[in-house]
C-alpha cells in the first residue's frame, strides 16, 4: 500500500513539474533553435569558431539556442548528426562543411524536409542553394605570396607545408601560392613538399630533417599557422633566425611570433568575424529578414606593421595574457 | 667448429638477433644513399624524434607481454600535457607540472586497470573508452584551443645535457627501467608468464590481476612523462595532440620483435624496432620521398614486421612440439 502510494505521489510530482514546464514554454516567445554541426572540434580552428559562436549567440541574441555537434572530421558523422537536426525539428543547421560534396546530399534532404541550411567557414557545391558565410583560400594564401613575391631573394630555396591530404582549404590556398608567387618566380627551388596534417609537432619533425638536408633554407611557406610555428621552433633550435615564415589562420601564437620578429605574415581567418556573420545570416533567415546571401569575410594580412591591433583582439578574446 | 655447426650458430643467433640486423642494414642503406645521414646532428635529429613515442613504445611493450594494450595512450598523453602545461602556467612550477603530467597518466591507467582487471573487461575495450574519455577531457578543459606563451616549461623537451637532448635522457633512462624490469625482477617474470598462459600463471601462485594493474600503472607513468616531454617539445599545450601515437608505439614494440600474443618481447628489441621506425621516416624526408609514398612504406613495413612476428612464433612452437615429440617417443619407449 505504501509503495502504491509513494508511486502515485511520484506520478502527481511529475506531471505537476510537466505541467509547470508547458504553461512556462508557452508563455515564452518563440526560441529558434540553431544546430550548430562543427567539422571537427578537435581541429583547434573549427573549435575557435564553435566556441567564437557559442558566445556570439550568448552575447547577443537572447532568443536563440545553439547546439554544438562534433563532426570528428568524418563525412558520415555530419550526415548523421544533419539528418538528427531534421529529425530533432532544429529551425536551422549551420553547417561547417567538412567536403564540399560530400554534405551535398544531406545538406539538400535536410532543406527539402524545411530545415533551413546555412554554411560556414566553407561551401557545399550546391549551385549557391544554401546561403553562406566563408572566406576565400585562394585570397587567403595569395596576399602572403605577393608579400613573398618581394621578399624571397633571388634563386630561393623554400618548402611547403601542406593540410591533410584533399583538404579543400590546404589544396586552395596553395593554388594561392601557385599563381601568385611560384608562376611569377621560376626562380624559387621548392627544396621538398609534405603533408604535416596541420600539426605543430609533424611539421617540426619535417623542418629538423630539412635543415639537415638542405642546409640553407630561405623560406617556410605553410598552408597554416601550426605548422609554420612548428617548423620555427625547428629553426629555433638550430640557431637560424634569418628565414622568412608565412602561414594563415592568424593565430595568438603566430602573431605573437610576427611581433617578436619570427614569423614573416599571416591572413586573419577571423572566428569570431566569421561567427558574427553566421549567426547574424542565420537569424535574418529564420525572422524572415532575408532569404538568401553568400557573405564572404575579408583575410588581412597580418605583418609586423599592423601586428599589435591583432594582438590585441586576441587579448581581448582571453587568447593571450 | 664443423661447418654444419657453424652454419646452425650462423641461423641461431640471427634468428635471435634478427632485428638489430635489419637495423644495422638500415643504417648501412641510409649511409650510403644519404650523405648526411650518420652526421652527429642527424643521429641526434633521429633520436630527437623518435624518444617520446618509444617511451610509450616501452609501456606498450610492458603491456603487451602481459597479454594487454593500451589504446588510450595517445589521448592521455595530450590529458597529462595539457594538464601540465596548464599547472606551469598556474604556479610556475616545473617540479608541480612534471608531477600532475605523472599523475594524470597514472590515474587514467589505474583507471584502465580497474576496468580490465575487476570487470573482466577485454583490454581493447577498456582502453578504447579511456581514449575517448582523455581526449574528449582534453578538448573539455582547452575548449580545443592550444594554449601557448608556456615559458620556462619548454626545458624538458627543447633543453640538452652535454650534446644529448634531454627527451633522449629520458628515452634511455626509461628504456633501462623497462630492461632491468622485465629481465631482473618477480614483476618482470610474472609478466612474461601471464602473456604466455594467464592460467597456468594462475595456478603457479601469480596474482594475475596484481601484476595487470601494476603493468597498467607503469605504463601510465611512462605516458605521463611523454605528455610532458611533447608538449614541451612543441612550445604549447596541443588538446590534439598524440592522436594515434599508441599504435606507433606499438608498431615499435612489434617491429622490436614483442609478440602480440603475449610472452615474447624485450626493451632492446623495442628500441631497435623504434629506430628502424624513426630511421625509416628519417630517411624518407631526407631522400625527398612524396607523403603518400611514405605512407605506403611505412605501412609495408607494419604488414612485414605482423608477418614475420606471426611465422616465427609459428616456427618456435613448431619446433618446441618437434622437440616434445622427440622425447616423448624415444627409441625403446614406444
Amino acid at each position: 500500500m505504501k509503495k502504491l502510494i509513494g508511486v502515485a505521489l511520484a506520478f502527481l510530482v511529475c506531471c505537476s513539474f510537466l505541467t509547470a514546464a508547458v504553461g512556462v514554454a508557452g508563455a515564452q516567445e518563440k526560441v529558434y533553435r540553431i544546430a550548430y554541426i562543427a567539422r571537427a572540434q578537435g581541429d583547434s580552428f573549427a573549435a575557435w569558431l564553435a566556441n567564437a559562436i557559442r558566445d556570439e549567440v550568448a552575447r547577443n541574441y537572447p532568443d536563440v539556442r545553439v547546439d554544438v555537434f562534433d563532426g570528428q572530421s568524418r563525412n558520415e558523422v555530419i550526415t548523421a548528426h544533419i539528418e538528427n537536426a531534421v529529425v530533432n525539428r532544429y529551425d536551422l543547421i549551420l553547417l561547417q562543411p567538412l567536403d564540399s560534396e560530400a554534405q551535398v546530399a544531406p545538406a539538400m534532404a535536410a532543406m527539402d524536409a524545411g530545415v533551413k541550411v546555412v554554411t560556414v567557414n566553407n561551401r557545399i557545391n550546391d549551385n549557391d542553394r544554401a546561403p553562406a558565410v566563408d572566406a576565400d583560400p585562394v585570397e587567403q594564401a595569395a596576399r602572403n605570396a605577393r608579400l613573398a613575391r618581394e621578399q624571397v631573394p633571388q634563386n630561393g630555396r623554400v618548402v611547403v607545408l601542406m593540410g591533410p591530404a584533399g583538404n579543400m582549404h590546404s589544396d586552395m590556398r596553395r593554388v594561392g601560392w601557385q599563381k601568385e608567387f611560384f608562376d611569377h618566380r621560376p626562380d624559387v627551388v621548392i627544396l621538398d613538399e609534405q603533408i604535416a596534417n596541420w600539426n605543430k609537432d609533424e611539421a617540426m619533425r619535417f623542418m629538423e630533417d630539412w635543415i639537415l638536408t638542405y642546409g640553407k633554407i630561405d623560406a617556410i611557406i605553410s598552408m597554416n599557422d601550426n605548422m609554420a610555428a612548428g617548423a620555427l621552433e625547428a629553426t629555433k633550435a638550430a640557431g637560424i633566425s634569418d628565414i622568412l615564415a608565412y602561414g594563415v589562420d592568424g593565430t595568438a601564437e603566430a602573431c605573437l611570433l610576427i611581433r617578436d620578429g619570427v614569423m614573416t605574415s599571416t591572413t586573419l581567418q577571423s572566428a569570431y568575424e566569421l561567427a558574427e556573420k553566421a549567426v547574424g545570416l542565420a537569424y535574418d533567415i529564420l525572422t524572415g529578414k532575408k532569404e538568401h546571401e553568400i557573405i564572404m569575410v575579408d583575410c588581412p594580412l597580418i605583418t609586423q606593421e599592423n601586428v599589435e591591433e591583432y594582438i590585441e583582439v586576441h587579448r581581448r578574446a582571453g587568447n593571450i595574457q | 667448429m664443423s661447418s654444419p655447426d657453424l652454419v646452425n650458430t650462423i641461423r641461431k643467433y640471427s634468428s635471435r638477433y634478427s632485428i638489430y640486423l635489419v637495423l644495422a642494414a638500415m643504417i648501412v642503406i641510409s649511409s650510403i644513399i644519404s650523405p648526411v645521414f650518420l652526421s652527429t646532428l642527424n643521429i641526434t635529429n633521429i633520436s630527437r624524434q623518435i624518444s617520446i613515442t618509444t617511451i610509450l613504445a616501452f609501456g606498450a611493450t610492458i603491456l603487451i607481454i602481459a597479454g594487454l594494450l593500451d589504446l588510450s595512450a595517445g589521448s592521455v598523453l595530450a590529458l597529462a600535457g595539457v594538464l601540465s602545461v596548464a599547472s606551469y602556467k598556474a604556479t610556475g612550477s616545473l617540479a608541480l607540472a612534471m608531477a600532475v603530467g605523472l599523475a594524470v597518466g597514472v590515474v587514467c591507467n589505474i583507471v584502465n586497470g580497474i576496468i580490465v582487471t575487476r570487470f573482466n573487461t577485454p583490454p581493447f575495450i577498456a582502453t578504447l573508452a579511456m581514449q575517448t574519455v582523455a581526449r574528449g577531457a582534453a578538448l573539455q578543459y582547452t575548449s580545443g584551443q592550444n594554449i601557448y606563451q608556456i615559458g620556462n616549461y619548454v626545458v624538458f623537451g627543447q633543453s640538452s645535457v652535454g650534446p644529448i637532448p634531454t627527451p633522449v635522457l629520458f628515452m634511455v633512462g626509461i628504456g633501462v627501467v623497462t630492461w632491468y624490469l622485465l629481465r631482473h625482477t618477480r614483476l618482470g617474470r610474472s609478466l612474461y608468464a601471464i602473456g604466455g598462459n594467464a592460467e597456468a600463471a594462475r595456478a603457479s601462485g601469480i596474482n594475475v590481476n596484481a601484476v595487470k594493474m601494476k603493468a597498467y600503472l607503469i605504463n601510465g607513468v611512462f605516458v605521463g612523462i611523454a605528455g610532458v616531454l611533447f608538449m614541451s617539445r612543441v612550445n604549447a599545450g596541443l588538446p590534439n595532440a598524440g592522436i594515434m601515437a599508441e599504435f606507433e608505439a606499438m608498431t615499435s614494440a612489434i617491429i622490436g620483435g614483442t609478440s602480440f600474443s603475449g610472452g615474447i618481447g624485450t626493451a632492446s628489441g623495442t628500441l631497435a624496432g623504434a629506430f628502424i621506425m624513426g630511421i625509416l621516416n628519417n630517411i624518407m624526408n631526407l631522400m625527398r620521398v612524396q607523403s603518400y609514398m611514405q605512407q605506403i612504406v611505412r605501412g609495408a613495413i607494419i604488414a612485414l614486421a605482423v608477418c614475420y612476428d606471426i611465422y616465427s612464433k609459428k616456427k618456435r612452437e613448431a619446433r618446441k612440439l618437434g622437440s616434445r615429440v622427440k622425447s616423448e617417443f624415444q627409441p625403446g619407449q614406444a
